[in-house]
């Protein structure tokens, strides 16, 4: 018998304004006892809200509108909380999505331990300080640190400590709602990893909810695909890895390749989610879906058996009653994309021919932290040089703290280095005056990793490319619109007039980036910095904004420095990487030569933390 | 212990900035203030005597030096308590004045402070608890609707109905005439009566701000992520309203008691004077009223010193109840 | 292998809050209604706001065409002494025999001038103190947060009562002027939490990158996203100059000659009105302050649910 069934759950949220949205749409799924299963969507597609659901922790105003929720055996759908009580925690447990706050800034990591614990079991004070020393020790903290306040631990270790605390009671069923989002790359992955390990000793059922496609396949044994409230795809995650068939998960598969191989294809989904306060027809996902058959505009689809797993695809149905099994097409499934694709070919591009525009040499910056009446050195940059040359693009990889964004205030000259050289042709970078900065930033400009702070809600979007223009530009408001129009059909948004009249949050997450990026187009500029430009955005549009860039750079020949801790987007963008960790250049070189055949032990730990779903693949490549 | 040593810092800073403010405000019209003092005292002449100015001068400690040395030697006076002698009580120095008002101003104070803060604190958390039940409108729109008075005018009515109409409570004053201030139980219960009125004049505003304060504090908190963890913790209702919901909530709240104690004070000019109540409210007034500059400004340096000396005990307050501030962060 | 990996930021959503054109442009035509005559329209959608501003509108009209609606000359004593409700005079005459409704009448306008111009002063001082603090950051912040908070725990009414002691003159615009000069410390606090939070955005160095300059920084970027927290202090520092004038007033400390619901109250008090059983005296001034404060209460409700979501109801 499965230990948590859900059974065509409905969750609306009933606003007196605004019209109901149906978040979770009769989505019905089971999980077996000590079973680990995944649940991947992207955001708005309501996987948070069905965790929250399953454990009866809905706020207001989202309210299960229809359906059941069973665990091992007993109705919970409607259970008073006084009856739900004593479940919480003993049998069903959770890690939040910002286990960042979900600590008491005012109790020290102990009594939030003790509490749980007393609430179910008569555990005695002493008895319970074992337990949590015991608890801490297998999330490899030191249990000294029980006596300290949430403030006083790191992001990882808060997080380390919210997953001891949802094991405290060895519950039956633990609920993971993106419970590394938001960390460091190496610490998540070691995070998850532990998790696992722990999950296979202590034989606890998890769902683990997450926007990450890729470590989803990796650690569990099941994976449910959710789109626009359903659920759309569910199989075993080793046939997901193998054939994927509903067309969303091979375009959200499709964001995965091999850095190393010589051609990269990765491929995106254009346009959008749909709007779930508004009655639809059809499938939701047809109008994305580039296998779409009129069938699909007329008629929703039902979530039917196919081979092993379930599918709601007319498509795939008709396929495999075809014999078209994807099984059968092998590995072609890749080619067949369920987007559109960004091609990266390998070209030995000769970067000697190429016009320097900025040399970095030799720089060291140091910064001075105080705390109390302590003060502590830190060596934000030290000692690092690259030049950036005409229409390529330079990758500074390296992990939070690296010393990549001090890197890119120092190129930008908001920060002056300590000793070196920044120069951009005659000019010292390093040497400017306010003024100077000024004329400086005409030649150099940014583009933002969260497109929804590096847009002032105030203005439309056609002032807000008009203000480069006219300042630096030196045109008429009149020459300026134009120009703006002209940009906005640069960076593909197009009807540009529409666009132009609309404010930020009017527009998407991928939209405003593009207009991001436009506004960094605009002084015509020699240098863009980029800082994470698509880290923020949701997986299935990342590539899109990419290639953007990708080709950009190329037409315009502007120098680019793009600043990620991914380094398959570095290879997919640069021509050259820098690897830089705590301060230093660890590794630098072209993007392919550092990619497959990685010198220094950093740069082969942020390879191995990368979401790898394919790993056997790989060893058999 | 950072925080406590640093704390102690600025409150010796504001100290100093405090009375540097007193020592300003009279110097801060052109002309000779002296002068302007005595024109003000005497109205109706035309011309000003030297020696009435010279007078005004020494009690000022307004001599005719520059003005560096007349701040230190104001500072001097101030370390060694003089103040000079009041005009309207003469021959009464302003420091006796002081004396006699201060414990009523105090008592009355500290514990209208302490009933408002801690009536209001659980109303406000109530209400948030209830949140958008009959309790919390009532209470939510009561407390705005009060707020919207004028307090001295409900004061008055107080007095009117209370005292005047029904005789419930003596009409001002401090205590009866036939009752000898010290530890005796006349003297006691003669002065908890004649401090009814204004303590509920007062109580009748106190609370609002702790009240709306707390409420939204809390609302905010009830639905942060780690009070819904407490919630999935299967916690009793009890433990997290207070331990998750109210202790967090609070916090603002006591960092407000500063700014209270600055409001009490200031409303108790009003509210003394009305109840004709010996404390040190009605004291400023008078010294207001007949243009007793030395007991004003001295009645003015005590109040702001009784409120840097709250806001310091408020911030230890703070500070032992957020570990965030206590253990640097 | 390995994909193209998650940010060390949550992602954010790709959806459209609405979808479909014509929901968009009908959220610009709302959007440019709060733009233009500003707050106005959000505000007319918040029912408790809406009585808020048709009770600010009767005191303004009354206010502006005091003289329309008052029957006699305010100052006027001509009138038999003591006399009751009624009787030719709506609400009585004083013991001086003056007409005790023509007073209320004029008394809207002190109030209203002292709440707009007070209002006025103390936010303009507290835009510019906070905005200095919080944009320029550093020392100048930590010098001028010193500041806020002493000003901040100085009590008001002592502080305005000893400053118009030493002022040189006695009339209502003196009073004013130091109300104005008291009352910014809370508004220069709350501003400049504000201003260190939008500071930090990145359409603000977007700016400084597009060739902005300091002010066109401060007024074209930061400006337009503060408008609600600026009328509510507005609200704020108007509410406080006009209860502060009648409190200074009513203690006798402001010009006795001004007509003003504090003054009213001032002598209502001093000759004993409740004792005499001149009720409407002391009651209307009362009530007319009461009113008033409410008003810009209810004002206040729309305005802080414009910034603050958390508050607006369920």
């Amino acid at each position: 018998m499965s230990l948590l069934a859900v059974d065509q759950l409905d969750v609306t949220y009933l606003t007196r304004k605004r019209p109901p949205v149906q978040a979770v749409r009769g989505v019905s799924l089971t999980i077996g006892p000590g079973e680990f299963v995944g649940l991947v969507g992207e955001s708005g597609s309501g996987k948070s809200t069905l965790g929250n659901a399953t454990i009866r922790l809905l706020s207001r105003p989202g309210e299960i509108t229809g359906g059941t929720v069973s665990f091992n055996g007993q109705d919970i759908t409607a259970l008073g909380e006084d009856r739900l009580r004593p479940m919480r925690w003993r049998d069903i447990s959770t890690v939040f999505q910002s286990s960042m706050n979900s600590l008491n800034p005012v109790m020290p990591i102990e009594a939030q331990f003790r509490d749980a614990i007393q609430a179910h079991s008569r555990a005695s004070n002493g008895q319970v300080r074992k337990r949590v020393a015991e608890l801490l020790t297998m999330v490899d903290i030191d249990p000294s640190f029980m006596r300290f306040y949430p403030h006083e631990l790191s992001g990882g270790m808060k997080q380390r400590v919210a997953l001891a605390l949802a094991l405290a009671l060895e519950p039956k069923f633990v609920l993971l709602d993106e419970p590394t989002t938001g960390l460091d790359v190496v610490v998540q992955r070691a995070i998850l990893e532990r998790l696992r390990v722990i999950q296979r000793e202590q034989e606890f059922a998890v769902l683990l909810i997450s926007h990450d496609l890729g470590s989803v396949l990796e650690f569990s044994d099941r994976v449910l695909v959710m789109y626009a409230g359903e659920i759309v795809e569910e199989q075993a995650a080793a046939d997901m890895l193998r054939h994927p068939r509903h067309p969303y998960s091979r375009g959200l598969l499709g964001s995965y390749a091999s850095p190393t191989a010589k051609t990269i294809a990765i491929t995106y989904i254009p346009g959008r989610p749909p709007d779930l306060s508004k009655p639809h027809q059809g499938c939701l996902f047809a109008p994305r879906c580039v296998d779409a058959i009129p069938l699909c505009r007329m008629k929703a689809p039902e979530l039917l058996p196919l081979g092993d797993g379930l599918v709601a695809c007319h498509v795939a149905k008709m396929r495999a009653e075809a014999g078209q099994l994807p099984e059968q097409q092998g590995r072609s499934w890749r080619t067949q994309a369920a987007g559109a694709v960004f091609t990266k070919h390998t070209v030995a591009k000769d970067p000697t021919g190429a016009e320097d525009i900025l040399r970095f040499e030799g720089v060291s910056k140091l910064y001075t932290r105080r705390r109390g009446f302590k003060t502590t050195l830190v060596q934000a940059v030290d000692d690092v040089s690259f030049v950036l040359s005409k229409g390529h693009v330079t990758a500074l990889v390296g992990q939070s703290g690296s010393g990549k964004s001090t890197i890119a205030k120092l190129v930008t000259g908001i920060e002056r280095p300590d000793s070196g050289e920044i120069s951009f042709g005659d000019l010292r970078v390093d040497r400017l005056g306010r003024r100077g900065l000024r004329d400086f930033r005409k030649h150099i400009q940014m583009v933002f990793q969260d497109p929804y702070s590096a847009l002032n809600p105030a203005h439309t979007v056609l002032s807000t490319l008009m203000r480069p223009l006219i300042n630096h530009k030196g045109m008429s408001r009149g020459q300026a619109q134009s120009r703006a129009l002209e940009l906005l059909e640069t960076v593909g948004l197009t009807p540009p007039e529409r666009f132009g009249q609309r404010h930020p949050h009017q527009l998407s997450g991928g939209q405003r980036q593009r207009i991001v990026i436009a506004r960094a187009l605009a002084p015509e500029p020699a240098i863009i910095i980029a800082d994470e430009p698509i880290s923020s955005l949701d997986v299935s549009i990342r590539a899109e904004i990419l290639e953007l860039l990708d080709g950009l750079v190329r037409e315009q020949g502007i120098a680019m420095l793009y600043i990620t801790h991914d380094l398959l987007s570095a290879r997919l963008l640069a021509d050259d990487i820098i690897v830089l960790n705590e301060g230093k250049v660890v590794e630098a070189g072209r993007a392919e030569d550092v990619i497959a055949n990685p010198q220094h032990a950093y740069t082969q730990l942020l390879l191995r933390s990368i979401p790898n779903p394919f790993v056997e693949e790989t060893a058999a490549d | 212990m950072i925080y406590f040593v640093r704390r102690f810092a600025v409150f010796l800073l504001t100290l100093w900035a405090a009375i540097t403010l007193n020592f300003i405000i009279p110097r801060l019209q052109p002309g000779d203030p002296a002068e302007r003092i005595v024109r003000r005292l005497n109205p109706n002449s035309r011309t000003v005597d030297p020696n009435q100015v010279e007078a005004v001068r020494k009690m000022l400690g307004l001599p005719d030096t520059n003005i560096f040395e007349q701040y230190l030697q104001y500072l001097q006076t101030l370390v060694r308590g003089e103040f000079g002698v009041s005009y309207s009580y003469f021959p009464f120095t302003v420091t006796h004045m002081i004396g006699q008002t201060l414990p009523w101003t105090l008592v009355l104070g500290a514990v209208t402070l302490f009933i408002g803060f801690v009536v209001g604190t659980l109303l406000g958390a109530w209400a948030a608890w209830r949140r958008n039940g009959p309790f919390d409108s009532v209470t939510t729109l009561g407390a705005t609707f009060l707020g919207t008075l004028p307090s001295f005018w409900i004061a008055l009515l107080l007095l009117y109905v209370c005292a005047f109409k029904w005789g419930w409570f003596p009409v001002g004053g401090g205590y009866s005439g036939d009752a000898q201030p010290g530890w005796n139980w006349a003297f006691i219960s003669s002065a908890f009566e004649h401090s009814v009125l204004p303590a509920v004049s007062i109580l009748l505003f106190a609370p609002i701000g702790w009240i709306l304060g707390m409420r939204n504090n809390m609302v905010t908190i009830l639905g942060d992520d780690y009070t819904r963890l407490a919630k999935a913790k299967g916690l009793s209702e009890r433990r997290i309203a207070l331990w998750y919901g109210a202790r967090v909530a609070v916090l603002p709240n006591v960092a407000g008691l500063a700014l209270a104690v600055g409001g009490i004070l200031g409303g108790s000019v009003v509210i003394e004077q009305i109840f004709s109540y010996p404390g040190m409210g009605r004291l400023l007034f008078e010294a207001l009223r007949d243009g007793d500059y030395p007991l004003m400004q001295t009645v003015f340096l005590f109040i702001i010193i009784g409120v840097l000396l709250a806001d310091l005990v408020a911030d230890f307050l703070y500070g032992v109840l957020d570990p965030r501030v206590r253990r640097g962060g | 292998m390995s994909m193209l990996q998650q940010g060390e930021t949550p992602t954010v959503s790709d959806a459209l809050p609405l979808d479909e054109e014509g929901a968009v442009e009908q959220q610009t035509r709302a959007n440019r209604r709060f733009r233009v005559p500003g707050w106005l329209g959000i505000l007319w959608e918040n029912r408790k706001s809406r009585v808020g501003l048709v009770m600010l509108a009767i005191f303004l009209i009354v206010a502006v065409f005091a003289p329309l609606f008052s029957p006699h000359d305010p100052r006027s004593n001509d009138f038999a002494p003591n006399l009751d409700p009624g009787s030719g005079h709506l609400l009585g005459t004083t013991t001086k025999g003056e007409d005790i409704f023509s007073q209320l009448v004029y008394g809207a306008r002190t109030s209203l001038i002292v709440g707009v111009v007070g209002g006025l002063l103390a936010t303009a001082i507290a835009l510019v103190i906070g905005l200095t603090a919080g944009y320029l950051g550093g020392t100048v912040n930590e010098v001028l947060t010193f500041f806020i908070n002493l000003a901040l725990v100085v009590p008001i009414l002592p502080l305005i009562a000893l400053l118009s002691a030493y002022a040189p003159g006695q009339g209502l615009w003196v009073v004013i002027l130091i109300i104005g000069l008291t009352g910014w410390a809370s508004g220069a606090r709350l501003k400049k939490a504000q201003i260190l939070t939008l500071r930090s955005r990145d359409y603000i160095t977007a700016a400084v990158f597009a060739g902005e300059g300091l002010w066109q920084v401060i007024f074209r970027e930061i400006m337009p996203n503060m408008i609600s927290l600026v009328v509510v202090g507005f609200m704020g520092s108007a509410m406080g100059a006009i209860g502060a004038e009648a409190g200074l007033a009513f203690l006798g400390f402001g010009n006795p000659e001004t007509i003003s619901w504090g003054t009213m109250s001032y002598w209502a008090n001093n000759q004993g009105a409740l004792v005499t059983g001149q009720w409407a005296w002391l009651l209307a001034p009362g009530l007319a302050l009461s009113f008033l404060i409410m008003a810009l209460t209810l004002v206040n409700f729309g305005v802080d649910a414009l910034g603050n979501p958390q508050l607006r109801e369920e």
